[in-house]
């Protein structure tokens, strides 16, 4: 590298140095591995869905168990291993300064690897707290925030150790990264353990899901948006040699989009019960939120004015500009999603997984392959191995991709529209749930084999890559010279925002503060009003064996097919029953509203079927449902409810607020038992085997038939 | 670590020469191009937009999801209590003009379809009740009680509110295919209920 001419003013020892790319090559390595094993996964739950038989029978290859796997792997393994290896790489060259520390480096990615394995070593078991994209159980929690905290040293040491005075763009984006997905993370995954692998969420209902939402949304805004931003700041100019198109668009499409998208978490809890002024905020936020997110992109396109013709021969800044478009579009389509009456149609549909995907894929996905084309000839020191083989991978996943979110689209709208159809007579057209089902699953097939593609196209990538770097030289390490930092670069007279650039520890603050605004206006009101939820004293905690059998509701991943939560909309009501209210989850750690319906919302299920309906449909739902998805629930029918959990799960419910009086915890087996007996009871009278009565399949029902019926028949409450 | 990655010359348009600066991060350059005036139009827009819809919605007073949704439904009950009205009462001569013209052979596909998860071929009974012997729960085994429980559904039972859910012609059909089940005693589900006697 010929480094920026030294300053003749400069003073001191002229310090040798040399990068750490040995690092780098570790996490490229990484991101592809894991990158291959999270469409993989996503690929096998496509056709789950559109063939329930593809689910095995097998509990661990269960859609529910494997779709949290997939998306763990997919945003944590693929794109948080893609993120250490750009940021490493550009950090070093931007400050003109090695990694802090080569030993917090290997801590970081080995320890990255081992919370990946763990994450794959529980959740296809069941070990999960049934939060969306915070699954994993809190020893892994805590092992992230250890090893975020080891990244974030090992950054700001490099800051510290700089050679160049001002922070350029990519490194503030890294910065927000950093700072936010810390808090993001302590505060979401606060939770009480119940054993080595379970635990219950520290907040309940209305809160708990206030703070999933604003986690869940800010992953996509802190992970998979901010450290991709910074990354498309350095690799586009790089591949491009040319100068970034807008400094003045950069500083203000950096700090309204950090100031505002934290606010706009509560767009996923539309028509909840989440109080209304919180809606009206996550939408309005959501909107205003459309043009910073946009500041980005034209910095990004328009960084390639004048050399557009590269575009088309480059593959690194083919799959870089299709990134930048994809992530255009899906920023348009975000707020638009988050309009209340858009929502209302769009909301628990296909519509949703299509719109996440233009993200993941469009602009991660595209985005990464977009850079390890620029990194891994550099890294390795040799050519890329074929353009033709990454034009053919870039037509695959861009087809692929087009696929998934057309068919995602019409399944997405064909099915609201028949969920909210009415006659005359105040009727819904189409009662039956399942019709609104069987209807879209041609739609399941396409996105499946748009998945399919995009795997394909991904696997190209790694031959390529791998051929790229087998190609390559181990070279021994550049060494680079360099003045350390003193007092000559700085600018007396430069604009307020250029000064803070050479103050990057202020500048860490005052991006903590500028997300700190948002979060704390939203989610302080519901943890300190005590009348952010009004009571309904109808609304009592589970028993014994209920609680046991929600256990086993969010083991399965129930919660990624079924929401809890009825919207106040006339056909809603009319299917599903009263709409929900908020003090009917006080005692729900964690809260179980869901973000999908594949299948039917169970809010008011508990009293609509007998018992016998449930086993029956637990076993073989087509045997009660013809042309159910739903897999096969049999090994439930076999696994003996381990009663000598349940004093401790009351007890630390108890710990968090639930009302269970001191003698409920101590005969809490007993009374599980005695619920067990009733309903297996009443199975018996149909012919059911009376050894049941100690199967899981018992405490699931007891909680199948418990759901909405507190609330459902109560008088308070209604407005 | 290639040596030869800068010999290419950083790419400035001629237009855009004035607007570049002194900055310079791993041979990085920044231009200052002014903020789109498109873009610096819709930000303004959508924040007075937001801005307006919150203060509307959340301080003056404007309309709540809530009170939106308690019109929309006031719409659908009065709907309903209209429809219930015209066909929850069971008519004889309805039920007669539907057996003629073939009912107890379309009640049979609609039986398949709806009633077949639960009471099982026959109706000899599983989920639901056996339909075959004398003994009743709700409905008293003559076509006007049977249709009262299939229109308005029994929830103690877990059976539907089938009237909200399939036509005013298939209940009717339905019934008239239960009725052929009537003393016929197929062997399944034991006997639940009162026993009616013809």
């Amino acid at each position: 590298m010929s480094s920026p001419k030294i300053p003749t003013a400069r003073s001191g020892r002229v310090e040798s140095f040399s990068y750490d790319d040995e690092i780098v090559k570790l996490f490229v390595i990484a991101t592809m591995i894991w990158g291959v094993i999270a469409l993989l996964l996503g690929v096998t739950i496509a056709f789950q869905l559109a063939d329930w038989r593809v689910n095995l029978g097998l509990p661990w290859t269960t859609f529910g168990r494997l779709r949290p796997l997939h998306t763990n792997a997919a945003i944590f393994a693929f794109c948080g291993n893609a993120i250490f290896a750009g940021v490493y790489y550009s950090h070093q060259r931007l400050l003109r300064a090695r990694l802090f520390n080569d030993v917090l480096s290997r801590i970081h990615f080995w320890g990255w690897q081992l919370i990946i394995v763990s994450a794959a070593l529980t959740l296809p078991f069941g070990i999960t707290t049934g939060k969306e994209y915070a699954e994993l159980e809190w020893p892994i929690d805590i092992a992230i925030t250890l090893i975020w905290v080891i990244f974030a040293v090992n950054f700001f040491g490099t800051i510290v150790r700089r050679r160049e005075r001002h922070i350029y763009v990519a490194i503030w984006f890294y910065i927000a990264t950093i700072i936010t997905v810390a808090v993001l993370h302590i505060v979401n995954s606060l939770e009480i353990p119940v054993s080595l692998f379970k635990s219950y969420s520290l907040y309940a209902g209305v809160q708990d899901a206030l703070v999933q939402w604003w986690y869940g949304h800010n992953a996509v805004a802190f992970f998979l948006t901010t450290p991709f931003l910074g990354l498309m700041y350095y690799f586009i100019p790089k591949a491009a040699n040319r100068p970034v198109y807008s400094y003045r668009l950069s500083i203000i499409h950096f700090w309204s989009l950090v100031f505002i998208y934290i606010w706009a978490g509560p767009h996923h809890l539309l028509y909840t019960t989440l109080p209304e002024w919180a809606q009206t905020l996550g939408m309005v936020f959501s909107i205003m939120l459309w043009m910073p997110s946009w500041g980005g992109m034209i910095n990004g396109l328009m960084t390639l004015r004048g050399v557009w013709d590269k575009v088309r021969t480059e593959p690194s800044l083919r799959f870089m500009a299709t990134a930048l478009t994809f992530y255009g579009m899906a920023t348009f389509e975000g707020p638009l999603l988050s309009i209340k009456s858009v929502n209302a149609i769009a909301h628990f549909t296909d519509w949703i997984p299509g719109h996440v995907h233009s993200g993941t894929i469009g602009w991660n996905y595209m985005l990464i392959a977009g850079i390890f084309f620029y990194l891994v000839p550099k890294l390795w020191d040799t050519e890329l191995h074929s353009k033709k083989m990454a034009h053919q991978q870039f037509w695959l996943a861009t087809i692929g991709l087009v696929l998934y979110i057309i068919s995602m689209w019409v399944a997405g709208v064909t099915q609201s529209l028949m969920w909210r159809a009415m006659d005359d007579a105040g009727n819904l057209v189409y009662p039956n749930f399942i019709e609104t089902v069987v209807k879209i699953v041609p739609m399941y097939w396409i996105r499946a084999v748009g998945g399919t593609m995009i795997l394909i196209s991904f696997i190209l990538m790694m031959i390529n890559l791998y051929k790229t770097a087998k190609a390559g030289k181990k070279l021994a390490p550049v060494v680079y010279e360099s003045l350390p930092l003193d007092d000559s670069s700085l600018e007396p007279h430069a604009s307020v925002h250029r000064k803070l650039e050479g103050w990057p520890m202020i500048f860490a603050v005052l991006s903590l503060i500028a997300i700190l605004v948002g979060s704390g206006i939203e989610i302080i009101p519901s943890l300190v009003a005590d009348k952010y939820v009004v009571k309904v004293s109808t609304v009592k905690p589970y028993s014994p064996l209920e609680l046991y059998g929600r256990d086993i509701y969010i083991k399965e991943g129930c919660y990624l097919c079924h929401s809890q939560t009825v919207r106040p909309m006339a056909h809603e009501v009319v299917r599903y029953g009263k709409a929900s209210n908020a003090a009917e989850f006080v005692y729900d750690h964690p809260f179980q509203w869901g973000s999908k319906r594949t299948g039917p919302d169970l809010a008011r299920i508990g009293g609509k079927y007998p018992n016998m309906w449930h086993y029956k449909h637990f076993y073989d739902p087509r045997e009660v449902t013809q042309g159910s998805l739903m897999p096969q629930y049999t090994w439930l029918f076999n696994s003996k409810i381990d009663y000598k959990t349940l004093p401790k799960k009351l007890s630390v419910m108890k710990q968090l607020g639930v009302p269970y009086s001191e003698s409920e915890i101590t005969n809490a087996v007993a009374m599980a038992q005695a619920q067990a007996k009733t309903i297996s009871d009443d199975l018996a009278q149909s012919g059911v085997p009376v050894k049941v009565a100690e199967m899981d399949i018992i405490a699931l029902i007891a909680y199948m038939q418990r759901l909405g019926v507190d609330y459902g028949s109560s008088q308070e409450g209604e407005e | 670590m290639s040596q030869g990655e800068e010999k290419e010359k950083l790419h400035v348009e001629e237009d855009e020469k004035h607007l570049l600066l002194d900055h310079n991060y791993d041979n990085i350059h920044e231009l200052n191009h002014p903020l789109p005036s498109w873009w610096n139009a819709i930000f303004l827009v959508s924040v007075i937009y937001g801005t307006a819809y919150f203060f509307y919605y959340q301080v003056f007073g404007g309309p709540t999801l809530k009170e939106e949704f308690h019109t929309e439904y006031g719409r659908v009950l009065a709907a309903q209590t209209e429809f219930k009205k015209l066909n929850g009462v069971f008519s004889q001569s309805f039920y007669d003009g539907i057996v003629k013209n073939d009912g107890v052979k379309k009640g049979e596909e609609v039986y398949e379809l709806n009633c077949m998860p639960c009471h099982m071929e026959n109706g000899k009974g599983d989920v639901g009740p056996n339909l075959t012997d004398k003994h009743w729960i709700v409905a008293k085994g003559n076509p006007d009680s049977i249709h009262h429980v299939v229109f308005h559904g029994s929830e103690a039972n877990g059976m539907p509110a089938w009237g909200e859910l399939i036509k005013k012609d298939e209940v009717y059909q339905a019934v008239a295919y239960v009725m052929t089940f009537r003393n016929t005693f197929v062997k399944g589900k034991e006997p639940q209920g009162e026993i009616v006697e013809d």
